[in-house]
């Protein structure tokens, strides 16, 4: 018997490591080729669409979704994929399971992380790309020619959102124009007893905002492709330099004390109360601000301002809540619907959509609704002439604000923060197949 | 155990292919999946392509060349250390205090359970509220002292890692409890009037008699929450995400970070580390406490 036994468990072993055979569950064999753009009232009654979004965006599509349903009988859904959005997202891709639509940040590293050119549908010929401001229209959203996004608002910009109240009171008039007048105006602030700067280390994300900024020149003179080739590395000067100033604008005591333990949600506070002068950060940081007050006391209280060493140039960095891409699920069908809710939401749905946002208007036939704060008209005028974050132009996105968290809360130095992204970078770059790693 | 020498009859009545079904469940969802973490540690599996090819020990060689992996291993051994100590000595404490059958004992005991089968990741959440600096553990202390606390409990690149580990173990010590209730049950009376007899004060009677008759006890505690935690990612994760500075940057935390990366089979080749560590560890810890109940 006790033969059997081990003969029934050898076999049980033998199957299980033929089953174990390699494949990759999130590969799928779509069909490519030029596809068709169903009008975008087309009759799509039975049809279930789902979309993928993250907690911040997950309310996004409501007037858009509603506008559609009416239009073609097609039932959309909206799934909360729970944060770290991006994280999940990708293992769920991985493990096979797809949307017809998701939230996605639109850079190259990102849609590489989802294998585009296998997953996802190509948008090339889209009905509303003609419509698109002419400066917008190719600033993201496309891997290897080949575009996989449709940016549905204005990208992110990297920049510094100050209080104009406090700027008043202490007698500044007009905002930086470079790097030394930017440091400088912290110092003044600093010597009136304001704080100048407002970091969140304990939510680290907004850490790696500085080295971006400090990087602009670099990267509008190529950086990111050096990088890429492997010919430049985060342990050189340039990038090295740029945590180094960072490391010593902290030391320099021009941060809030509680740079360690705050968070997205005392930064906003902060900015709003004139605890702090300036805060370098994002779009989503302004919706932290919206939540707080409202359009009126936005106008009165905050500005934004771009910023480089050299001068007022922004750094782009398209998020999460700002395109969308189109699964190839295999249902020919349902890839069809999803394009179709992708031209209405560009086309006659858009101006709805930017109206319910209150946000810019990306398009120049859409006009931007009145209401939207200008702050953020300021964001929108800055993109054109920016440049792009490492996340826009570099191949991959290796965890730079965590290292940069761990030197802020001192258990990494400068070098030590190059070496362990530097090291990733290359882990990642090595496994996308990159030339030079 | 009558039925040794008399295969046979026994045979009849459960034939071996009665074994099927639970052993088709056993391969599809333990022994499969386990094999997949063992292959997929050696080829490249990652999000940015769909091939698959066979790596050799390019994985293995990559992360222990890493410092960041050496770390997390640093951590992760810690972690489960301090788990192991606080775990036992709340549930131990505990069942001593709860040992006698009274109502109020009972009822207690049910509330120290109650933690073991909420959600560890509603508990992280629950403390990491409770520990911010604005949290209700310094609005309480800066009631008694009067004056305005607001320490960072869980912003300390030094004691952060005591902090969690205390929440660790605060959730599972119900579970040690009802396990040293069950070995102090099970002692003999006998024994323990003897020792009564024999002038045994309190503190002899624990330290002499009845702690070294918990041995399988001690054993069974210690070797879970030490192995167990090392597994830890749930708590962790709600209170700190691997934070302030990496301290808490557990391994299964790195692993879960590498495969949010789309590095999958680097995440898998680490999950195998982890594996192995545990079942390195288990055996001489194991040995040992079984050691200490030879006496019995």
């Amino acid at each position: 018997m006790k033969n059997r036994f081990r003969n029934a468990l050898a076999l049980a072993a033998a199957g299980a490591i033929t089953l174990a055979g390699c494949s990759d569950p999130g590969a799928d064999t779509g069909s490519d080729g030029p596809v068709s753009w169903p009008a975008q009232d087309a009759d799509l009654t039975g049809t279930t669409l789902t979309i993928w979004a993250a907690q911040n965006s997950n309310t996004v599509p409501d007037s858009v979704i509603a506008g559609f349903e009416e239009l073609t009988g097609a039932e959309v859904e909206v799934v909360t994929i729970p944060d770290p959005y991006e994280q999940g997202v990708q293992t769920k891709v991985a493990t096979g399971d797809k949307p017809d639509l998701a939230f996605w940040q639109p850079t190259g590293s990102q849609l590489t992380a989802l294998n585009a050119s296998q997953n996802l549908q190509p948008l090339d010929d889209a009905p509303w790309l003609d419509a698109y401001k002419p400066e917008l229209r190719d600033i993201t959203g496309i891997l290897d020619d080949t575009r996989y996004a449709a940016l549905i608002t204005t990208p992110a910009v990297e920049g510094v959102y100050y209080n104009k109240e406090v700027f008043a009171a202490n007698g500044i008039t007009a905002t930086p124009t470079d790097w030394d007048s930017f440091v400088q105006t912290a110092r003044d602030l600093k010597a009136a007893g304001v704080t100048p700067f407002h970091e969140m280390a304990a939510d680290k994300w907004s850490t790696q905002w500085w080295v971006h900024v400090l990087l602009a020149d670099a990267a509008a003179d190529g950086l990111w492709d050096r990088v890429n080739a492997n010919e430049e590395q985060f342990t050189d000067p340039t990038i090295l330099g740029a945590i180094e100033s960072y490391q010593a604008l902290i030391d320099e005591g021009l941060f809030n004390e509680d740079i360690k333990t705050a968070t997205f949600e005392d930064q906003g506070a902060a900015l709003l109360a004139g605890d702090a002068a300036m805060v370098m950060q994002v779009n989503s940081y302004f919706g932290q601000l919206q939540s707080l007050a409202d359009t009126e006391e936005l106008n009165q209280k905050i500005g934004f301002f771009p910023i480089s060493p050299s001068g007022n140039t922004g750094t782009f960095i398209p998020d999460q809540s700002n395109a969308l891409v189109a699964f190839k699920t295999g249902d020919e069908q349902r890839e069809a619907a999803a394009r179709q809710l992708l031209s209405y939401w560009m086309g006659d749905g858009y101006q709805d959509f930017v109206n319910a946002q209150s946000t810019v208007s990306l398009q120049a036939g859409v006009e931007t609704p009145a209401d939207v704060p200008e702050a953020l008209l300021s964001v929108s005028d800055s993109v054109g002439t920016s440049v792009g974050s490492m996340q826009a132009q570099a191949i991959a996105n290796p965890d730079l604000y965590i290292y940069l968290a761990d030197m802020i809360q001192g258990t990494k130095t400068p070098a030590e923060v190059a070496e362990a992204t530097q090291a990733q970078f290359a882990e990642l770059a090595k496994a996308q197949g990159a030339e030079g790693f | 155990m009558l039925a040794k020498g008399k295969a046979g009859p026994r045979h009849q009545d459960h034939p071996l292919w009665f074994l099927i079904p639970a052993l088709a469940v056993l391969v599809v969802f333990f022994l499969v999946p386990t094999v997949f973490n063992f292959v997929y540690a050696f080829t490249d599996w990652s999000s940015f392509k769909s091939a698959i090819n066979f790596a050799g020990f390019d994985n293995f060689t990559s992360l222990f060349t890493n410092g960041t992996l050496l770390n997390s291993l640093k951590v992760t051994l810690l972690y489960a250390v301090l788990v192991a100590i606080f775990q036992n000595a709340f549930g131990l404490g505990l069942a001593l205090l709860l040992e006698k059958d009274t109502r109020v004992n009972r009822a207690v005991r049910v509330a120290f359970f109650v933690p073991v089968i909420m959600s560890a990741l509603a508990v992280g959440y629950i403390f990491q509220a409770l520990l911010k600096p604005d949290g209700a553990l310094n609005g309480i202390i800066g009631w008694f002292t009067g004056s305005d606390v607001s320490i960072p409990w869980l912003g300390s690149t030094t004691w952060t890692i005591v902090v969690v580990a205390i929440v660790h173990a605060w959730k599972w010590m119900g579970l040690s409890m009802l396990i040293y209730l069950a070995g102090l049950k099970t002692i003999s009376e006998d024994v323990l009037e003897a020792g009564r007899l024999d002038g045994a004060k309190r503190w002899t009677m624990f330290s002499a008699i009845r702690f070294p008759l918990l041995a399988p006890a001690v054993t069974f505690n210690v070797a879970t929450a030490l192995l167990g935690s090392m597994n830890g990612f749930d708590i962790v994760q709600a209170t700190t995400e691997g934070g302030p500075g990496g301290t808490t940057e557990l391994l299964n935390i790195y692993i879960f970070r590498t495969f949010g990366q789309g590095l999958f089979a680097q995440a898998t080749t680490m999950s195998l580390i982890l594996f192995l560590l545990v079942a390195i560890l288990a055996f001489p810890v194991i040995r040992y406490l079984r050691k200490r109940e030879d006496v019995l």
